[in-house]
């Protein structure tokens, strides 16, 4: 053979891994399944926590996204599950752990198939036929609630909430968060929602249950100086100056040099510098504010200023808080207090400065024009209120997310079932290959009640097929049973029990678990630069069980 | 953590540093943290009660504390295991939240874990524990409602305040002398306490150490205490009817802002210029003269030119005091804080009965008392004692003591002590578990005998046979119905804990049984524990 005579064509560098063909899609299907299986067991109400340690630092947490994230995983393919895990988390912030499951299971479907020598590409365009269907199915499934009544929809959006925390460590006390967070919601401008306005602000201490909602702005005492304690610390409809300037004896201009020819003159520089912080603090005073909030410091002298004349400050407030407290009161941050008039000035309905655990905080309560809230966390553990915080995030996103689309299902994995009723229904009445294909979706969408089932113990064999069987009989009757982890029976029509989940969440896992999917499918090709030398020095014993170069198959 | 391995027998790496890590699944992840947790409250359980021990801890710099308050063991030991951690922060978070019983939480943490443990044997879902715990949470929170009783804290001279701060001071070093120590933390507390709002900022009471005499020395001043003493030592030691004039600038010419030069060309200017520097001594210390202020505090420093002249025109003075203490000055003698020379009017000035430079001992040190201010709004505890440890040890008990005795005037029910808290809980949850049906009952049963281990360890700690007292106890408190009888550790000759008076806060107590319950439900909740390899 001519190879003989050929000399050695070196394409790549040195250590290049690359591999490629069928066995390379196989091969990244199981790594995506290994990391799938890590978050696998925190799907569901029985979904239970992990604890990962980076450094010094320690997380516990049931939330997919964090989860994967904290994993660090470098595998190429398996950081596709990670990313749409996030971008889920961004879009809905809530169901990151189904579309992993979700794309893991599809690529399991896949497997035979691509093993059997189906053409890749005929797979991909199976799942998005199924794909497209499903969604047409789900929007025709969901049930709309925009025409109901204010309260009945206050009820739905509890509801909603409360399915998003019942996985959570808050779930014992959902009753309590759900209401919370549909009232912190609730606050927020309608048109816009932005999430940005709920604050959260954890202390450590308090049970649980000690939580609460500011209906305005509430944050942590700021730095202070001397003379702080002998403001008031209670006001009832005061006047809110907000400033973004510094009230300090400074220099007004950096590097300035000023030459003083007399000695006489030297005394003059001084009270003209006396002067100007003295005419700011003046015309404050003079505009009749009684609180003074500024983003930079404020320093001792303006403090004692104040002091003495009963107005209440605080520097170095937070830029998100100074904004919250800007949306609350009604009140605009100045920059500075030249032509400062009372028009600029927010109010509102209690001010008062109260002891939270061990930390002293500012409440603005009871706000005119309040568009904002600010959630107050309180608990054991710094862990456990991270925890927390990260699923009030979720309930909060859920929320708003059904506030605005105003269509949800019923959860529990009776959507899924019911989708994949109708898509195995479908697959009969195509012909070629892309009957196995959508049948291969259809079974795959059955995870989810699988492996809520499995996660509380129950027998998920049992389940499915009771499942199945209320499903098939089609009609309204058995559409929404799902998995039930309290009854006896297992199963329960999820839309009764009141496990409702938004539709947008369902769709966007849908459409992301596909698509990361495909996308997994269709490379059929990894080149994988060698580490550079410096890194492997540092790491000697990185990447054991990695295979000799130039063992390809 | 293990490899995975695709079909043709090649390893992955999908996570970095994959070799490094370990990972525990399961049961077997449930055991390590369990077991990890238990060791930690096991170290505190022999500090629990009137006759619990101290730990000895030093620190990696050879500072030896010893120390019974349960937090500032925890946060000593310096724990490395994330599990046991939680507890750690679960002793600190009762210390910020209510000050006291940081060890009983972490000990009922630890007999809760040591349940689940053989509930996890038996094979019940750990999910169905801590469900199970939490009903008999709330039963248990409940139950204590219904038995504290609100207390009066005016009458008779505030003696049940005294009584629950004796109770917080019974099991540390200081015991000995609780009741006098009791006396001072009410007093203190009552001096800042804004009754009205029911509120206490803490900041307001200074605890002050100094090594030496004895703890009976310990005193409270109705006013302040600081670190500091006369700038020049020919100074009066003894301001009666002090006005005190408090200064945040310097002693010194005024200094602008603004980066400057002086250029002096001839050596007539020099000697103006140093002219005018006299004069601003002379004008400073004229102009606080003149607003009839008889002592001067400073925030900053001053040169020995203006000491010298403070000493001439007899006007005694303090340099460098501290931010926080010219605050605290401020508010106990209705003084304003006066930022420069010119706006000092005797308006501003504070008023104090006393300030006098007191030494202590044979010891060269000296502080300033300033007494019977014009407003009594801040308080200083000085604490005295043989070592430095048990100065240490001494202020994080009397800490403990304020912070029982805010609870108190925040909400005025208590609960007896002596474990009688616990048992008579444990006797309604046990009671409740029969009502219940499912699995739960096993947990809820298992909550009851973790509550009934806090007597058992105040028992042990004690000396006294555990079993046979509690048994006694609780059947007692069935037969009785009532709830006081709890472990006599004192050996006084009553288990009734109204008779002992012993006193603690409801809300201490709550507070204990809520945060020891909300971690374990944690702790159980963790079935996955992906970590670095060495540790």
């Amino acid at each position: 053979m001519s190879q003989f005579l050929q000399p050695t064509i070196l394409l790549l560098r040195e250590g290049t891994d690359t591999s490629q063909g069928r066995a390379q899609i196989v091969s990244n299907i199981n790594a995506v399944q290994a990391v799938a299986d890590v978050v696998k067991s925190t799907l569901g109400p029985r979904g239970m926590d992990k604890m990962i340690q980076t450094g010094p630092k320690v997380t516990i947490s049931n939330d997919g996204a964090t989860i994967l994230n904290l994993l660090e995983v470098v595998h190429p393919a398996a950081r596709v599950l990670v990313d749409i895990a996030k971008s889920q988390d961004d879009e809905v912030g809530d169901g990151t752990t189904s579309t992993t499951l979700l794309a893991a299971e599809l690529l399991k479907e896949a497997k035979p198939f691509i093993e059997e020598g189906i053409h890749p590409q005929i797979v991909i365009q199976g799942y998005r036929k199924a794909l497209e269907l499903a969604l047409e199915k789900l929007e025709g499934f969901s049930i709309n609630i925009s025409k109901d009544s204010k309260e009945s929809k206050r009820d739905t959006l509890i509801k909603c909430a409360q399915t998003a925390l019942n996985s959570k460590l808050l779930a014992n006390t959902k009753q309590f968060f759900s209401e919370l967070v549909v009232s912190a919601v609730e606050k927020l401008d309608p048109n816009i929602l932005d999430r940005d306005l709920i604050g959260i602000k954890n202390v450590t201490g308090g049970n649980i249950t000690d939580s609460f909602l500011v209906d305005g702005v509430a944050f942590k005492k700021t730095f202070s100086y001397a003379g702080f304690e002998q403001q008031p610390k209670r006001f009832e409809n005061p006047k809110i100056c907000l400033l973004n300037l510094e009230l300090e004896l400074k220099s007004e201009k950096e590097n300035a040099e000023i030459r003083i020819e007399k000695p006489e003159e030297y005394q003059s520089i001084v009270d003209a510098e006396w002067a100007l912080i003295y005419e700011k603090l003046e015309i404050i005073v003079k505009a009749g504010a009684q609180i003074v909030l500024s983003k930079l410091p404020i320093g001792d002298l303006a403090t004692q200023y104040f002091a003495d004349r009963n107005i209440f400050c605080a520097g170095r407030v937070a830029q998100e808080d100074l904004l919250r407290v800007q949306k609350a009161t009604g009140g605009q941050v100045q920059t500075t207090v030249n032509g400062l008039n009372p028009e600029t000035f927010g109010t509102c309905g209690l001010f008062e400065e109260v002891q939270v655990g061990a930390e002293r905080y500012n409440l603005f309560k009871n706000c005119p024009q309040s568009r904002t809230a600010t959630i107050v966390l309180r608990g054991g553990a710094e862990q456990f209120i991270q925890e927390a915080e990260r699923s009030l995030n979720d309930a909060i996103m859920i929320v708003r997310r059904c506030f605005k689309a105003n269509k949800i299902v019923a959860g529990g994995g009776a959507i899924e079932l019911e989708i994949s009723r109708f898509l195995r229904h479908y697959a009969r009445s195509v012909t070629g290959k892309t009957q196995y294909i959508v049948n291969s979706f259809a079974k795959a969408l059955e995870v989810i009640p699988r492996t809520i089932a499995e996660n509380a113990g129950l027998n998920s064999i049992e389940i499915m097929n009771k499942l199945r069987q209320k499903h098939a009989q089609g009609g309204e009757e058995g559409r929404w049973y799902g998995v039930d982890i309290n009854g006896a029976s297992g199963v329960c029509d999820t839309h009764q029990s009141f496990v409702w989940e938004p539709t947008l969440v369902k769709r966007n896992a849908l459409c992301s678990a596909t698509e990361a999917a495909c996308a997994i499918l269709s490379i059929d090709e990894t080149v994988k630069n060698p580490k550079s030398d410096q890194d492997t020095k540092m790491k000697p014993k990185g990447q054991p069980g990695r295979p000799p170069m130039g063992m390809r198959r | 953590m293990s490899l995975a391995f695709d079909d043709y027998g090649r390893p992955y790496i999908i996570l970095r540093d994959q070799g490094q890590k370990k990972r525990m699944k399961g049961l077997e992840a449930y055991k390590s943290n369990i077991l990890a947790a238990k060791a930690v409250a096991n170290t505190l359980s022999s500090s629990l009660g009137p006759k619990g021990m101290d730990k000895m801890l030093v620190s990696p710099d050879g500072d030896v504390s010893v120390t019974n308050d349960g937090a500032t063991i925890v946060e000593k030991m310096e724990i490395q295991h994330p599990t046991a951690k939680l507890l750690v922060e679960l002793s600190q978070s009762q210390d910020a939240e209510i000050g006291d019983g940081t060890t009983g939480v972490v000990v009922l943490a630890g007999k809760l874990l040591e349940q689940a443990l053989t509930l996890l044997d038996k094979g019940i879902h750990p999910l169905k524990i801590s469900d199970g715990f939490d009903r008999a949470c709330d039963v248990a929170i409940k139950h204590l409602e219904t038995i504290s009783e609100e207390i009066d804290i005016q009458a008779n001279e505030h003696e049940a305040l005294i009584q629950a701060a004796c109770t917080a001071l019974g099991s540390k070093v200081v015991s000995k002398r609780k009741r006098e120590l009791g006396k001072i933390a009410v007093t203190a507390v009552l001096d800042v306490a804004d009754l009205a709002r029911r509120d206490v900022n803490l900041d307001l009471i200074k605890i002050q150490t100094k090594t030496g005499g004895s703890v009976e020395d310990t005193r409270l001043i109705s006013g302040i205490l600081i670190d500091k003493d006369m700038s020049h030592p020919q100074m009066p030691k003894e301001v009666n009817d002090a006005k005190i004039c408090l200064l945040t600038c310097p002693f010194e010419p005024p200094k602008p802002k603004t980066k400057h030069n002086i250029n002096i060309s001839s050596a007539e200017d020099y000697k103006k210029l140093y002219q005018q520097e006299q004069q601003y001594f002379i004008d400073m210390v004229n102009l606080v003269k003149a607003s009839g202020a008889n002592i001067a505090l400073c925030q900053w420093g001053f040169d020995d030119e203006a000491n010298h002249l403070l000493l001439q025109n007899e006007l005694p003075a303090v340099r460098w005091v501290s931010g926080t203490d010219v605050e605290l000055i401020a508010m106990a003698t209705g003084a304003r804080i006066i930022p420069r020379f010119q706006e000092i009017t005797p308006e501003k000035l504070g008023k104090a009965g006393c300030v006098k430079e007191v030494q202590f001992g044979t010891s060269n040190e000296r502080m300033l008392v300033i007494e019977n201010c014009q407003c009594t709004k801040a308080v200083t505890i000085l604490i005295r004692g043989g070592s430095q440890m048990i100065v240490d040890e001494a202020k994080r008990s009397i800490h403990d003591a304020i912070c029982v005795i805010r609870n108190l005037i925040k909400d005025n029910r208590i609960v007896y002590g002596g474990g009688s808290a616990e048992l008579a809980c444990a006797i309604q949850v046990l009671q409740y578990a029969d009502e219940v049906s499912s699995v739960e009952q096993y947990a809820i049963r298992s909550f009851a005998d973790a509550l009934e281990g806090i007597p058992c360890c105040l028992a042990d700690n004690c000396g006294l046979n555990p079993i046979t007292s509690v048994a006694q106890a609780k059947s007692r408190q069935l037969k009785e119905n009532n709830p006081r009888i709890g472990i006599d550790c004192m050996e006084l000759g009553t288990t009734d804990m109204k008779e002992q008076r012993i006193y603690e806060t409801l809300s201490s107590k709550k507070q204990q049984i809520q945060l020891a319950t909300q971690v374990v439900k944690m702790i159980l909740k963790i079935d996955d524990v992906i970590a670095p390899d060495d540790y």
